[in-house]
C-alpha cells in the first residue's frame, strides 16, 4: 500500500517534470536548458558574448498565460494599462465577445509592450532573454546546434518570414521545434528581448563611428558576420525600429531564467 | 518501511514547500504593484511617477520616483566610471543650473540616474557628487538592473554595455514637470540650452 503510494508520488512528480507524455508539448517541462557557449553578434565589429547556460521557456507566452497574469495584475489589463507602458494597440486582438479575437487561447500572445513582457517574466520569477541569449538559442537548427550548417535551414527561415501573418495564429508548439527543444523561436511571431534597442546608439558618446551607418544606409546585411543569415538581419532591423511601449501584431515574447543561483539577481 | 514513509513525507513536504515559496514569490511581485496602485490615481497616464521601482540615493536612502513630485526636475542618466560623456553632461546641467540660479529660478531639483547599477553604489555616487561639487538640490540614484533598463526605456535613453564595463549611450537631459511628465529634452552634448532654459523658467 505504502509502496504503491510512493510509486504514485513518483509518477505524479514524473509527469509534472515532463518525463511522461513526450509527444505533447504542453506536458513537457516548461523550460529547457540552453548550454553555455559563445554568441557571435550579427555585426563584424561587435565582440562575441560569452553566455552561461540558462533555462528558456519551451513555448512562447500564450494568450491564456497572459490572461492569467492580467487577472492577477489588473494594472496590465487592456482597459487600465498606462500609456507610458503600452501604446493604444495593446492587446488589440482581445475582445469582450471573443476573448482573444481570431487567435486561439494557446497561440502566442501578441500586441504586448516590452514593459508588459518585462513585468510578466518578473512575476514568474524569470526574466526576458538578452538579444545575445535569444539569438544564440535561435541559431539552433532542427537537428543540430548550428542551424547554419543544416541543409535547407536558412531557406526554411526565409520561407517562414516571407509568409504573411496568418489571420489566425497557430497554437504555440506547432511551428518549428529546434535542437534544444525550443518551439516557435522561428515561426510566425517575433519576440521581445531585454535589450532589444541597445544595438544601435545615437552615437554621441563616441561620435558616430561603429557599424550603424554603413549597415542601415544601403549597407544591407553585407557588413554582417553571416550574410546568408538574412533572417537574423531582419530581426535586428525590426528590433532597432521598436520602442518599448510599442505593440505589434506579430510580436510576442518568452522568458528565460538563470541556471546558476549566484547569477540571479 | 517506516523510514520510507518518512522519506516520502519529507519529499511531499519539500514539494509543498517549493510550491508555496514559488507562489509567495509570485504574489509578492504582484502585490507590490497592487499596493502602490492606489497612489497612482492622481498622476497622468504618462507620468514617470507611475514607475514603481525602488531606488536608493547617494546617502543610501530609499527612494521612489514619486519622491520627486511637486517640483520640476532636471534629470539625466550617467555612470560614475564614465570617462568623458557623463562629466560633460553634468557640466551642461551645471551650466543650466547657474543660468537659472542667476535669474532667480532656484526651485528646481537635479537628478542623476545611474545606468551602471553593478558598480554605482551609494558611496560611488556620493564621491561623484563631491568630485563634481554638486549642491544639495542634486540627487544621484541607483536601482537594480531591471529597473534601470525600464527607466532607460521610458526616457528613450539607449544603453549598450561594452566589454570594458562601460557603456555606449545616448546623451539626453530631461526636464520633468512637478507631475512627472517629460516636458522638454536636450539631446547631445553641449547642445544649445536656450529653449530648454526658457521651458524651465516657464515651469517654475
Amino acid at each position: 500500500m505504502k509502496t504503491s503510494f510512493i510509486i504514485l508520488l513518483i509518477m505524479l512528480e514524473g509527469s509534472a517534470n515532463g518525463l511522461v507524455a513526450q509527444h505533447l508539448p504542453a506536458k513537457q517541462p516548461e523550460m529547457v536548458i540552453i548550454p553555455a557557449g559563445k554568441y557571435f553578434p550579427l555585426f563584424l565589429d561587435d565582440e562575441p558574448t560569452n553566455l552561461d547556460s540558462f533555462l528558456m521557456d519551451r513555448l512562447p507566452v500564450t494568450n491564456e498565460d497572459f490572461n492569467h497574469f492580467v487577472t492577477e495584475n489588473p494594472q496590465w489589463a487592456k482597459a487600465s494599462v498606462k500609456r507610458l507602458f503600452a501604446d493604444e494597440n495593446y492587446l488589440k486582438h482581445w475582445d469582450d465577445k471573443k476573448p482573444f479575437g481570431p487567435h486561439p487561447a494557446e497561440a502566442a500572445v501578441v500586441n504586448v509592450s516590452w514593459f508588459a513582457a518585462l513585468k510578466y517574466c518578473e512575476c514568474q520569477g524569470k526574466r526576458l532573454p538578452t538579444t545575445a541569449e535569444w539569438e544564440y538559442a535561435a541559431e539552433a537548427g532542427r537537428n543540430r546546434p548550428d542551424g547554419k550548417n543544416e541543409p535547407g535551414f536558412y531557406n526554411l527561415l526565409l520561407e517562414f518570414m516571407s509568409e504573411p501573418l496568418p489571420e489566425k495564429l497557430p497554437p504555440a508548439g506547432t511551428t518549428l521545434l529546434n535542437y534544444y527543444g525550443v518551439w516557435d523561436i522561428h515561426g510566425v511571431v517575433f519576440e521581445w528581448t531585454y535589450d532589444f534597442n541597445s544595438a544601435l546608439t545615437t552615437g554621441e558618446s563616441r561620435a558616430d563611428t561603429g557599424s550603424g551607418n554603413a549597415l542601415f544606409c544601403g549597407g544591407g546585411s553585407l557588413q554582417t558576420r553571416d550574410p546568408a543569415n538574412y533572417a537574423a538581419f531582419l530581426r535586428h532591423a525590426m528590433r532597432t525600429s521598436l520602442k518599448a511601449k510599442n505593440t505589434v501584431k506579430s510580436l510576442g515574447f518568452r522568458c528565460v531564467k538563470d541556471l546558476k543561483i549566484e547569477n540571479s539577481r | 518501511m517506516k523510514t520510507m514513509l518518512k522519506v516520502t513525507g519529507f519529499a511531499v513536504f519539500t514539494l509543498l514547500l517549493f510550491n508555496c515559496s514559488n507562489k509567495t514569490e509570485q504574489k509578492s511581485c504582484c502585490s507590490i504593484h497592487e499596493s502602490s496602485h492606489q497612489a497612482e490615481a492622481d498622476v497622468s497616464d504618462v507620468s514617470l511617477f507611475l514607475l514603481q521601482s525602488q531606488w536608493e540615493n547617494q546617502a543610501g536612502k530609499p527612494r521612489k520616483l514619486s519622491y520627486y513630485k511637486g517640483k520640476p526636475t532636471i534629470a539625466a542618466m550617467i555612470f560614475t566610471h564614465c570617462p568623458s560623456a557623463c562629466p560633460r553632461i553634468v557640466a551642461d546641467i551645471k551650466n543650466i543650473e547657474s543660468e537659472l540660479n542667476a535669474s532667480g529660478f532656484n526651485k528646481i531639483q537635479y537628478l542623476l540616474i545611474s545606468m551602471d547599477p553593478a558598480r554605482d553604489n551609494p558611496e560611488k555616487l556620493q564621491r561623484f557628487a563631491e568630485d563634481f561639487r554638486l549642491g544639495e538640490n542634486w540627487e544621484l540614484i541607483r536601482a537594480d538592473q531591471s529597473s534601470t533598463a525600464e527607466i532607460a526605456q521610458v526616457l528613450g535613453v539607449k544603453i549598450k554595455p561594452l566589454s570594458d564595463g562601460g557603456f555606449d549611450h545616448s546623451n539626453h537631459i530631461f526636464l520633468i514637470n512637478s507631475k512627472g511628465e517629460i516636458v522638454q529634452q536636450l539631446a547631445g552634448l553641449s547642445a544649445d540650452p536656450a529653449e530648454f532654459i526658457a521651458e524651465c523658467k516657464n515651469l517654475q
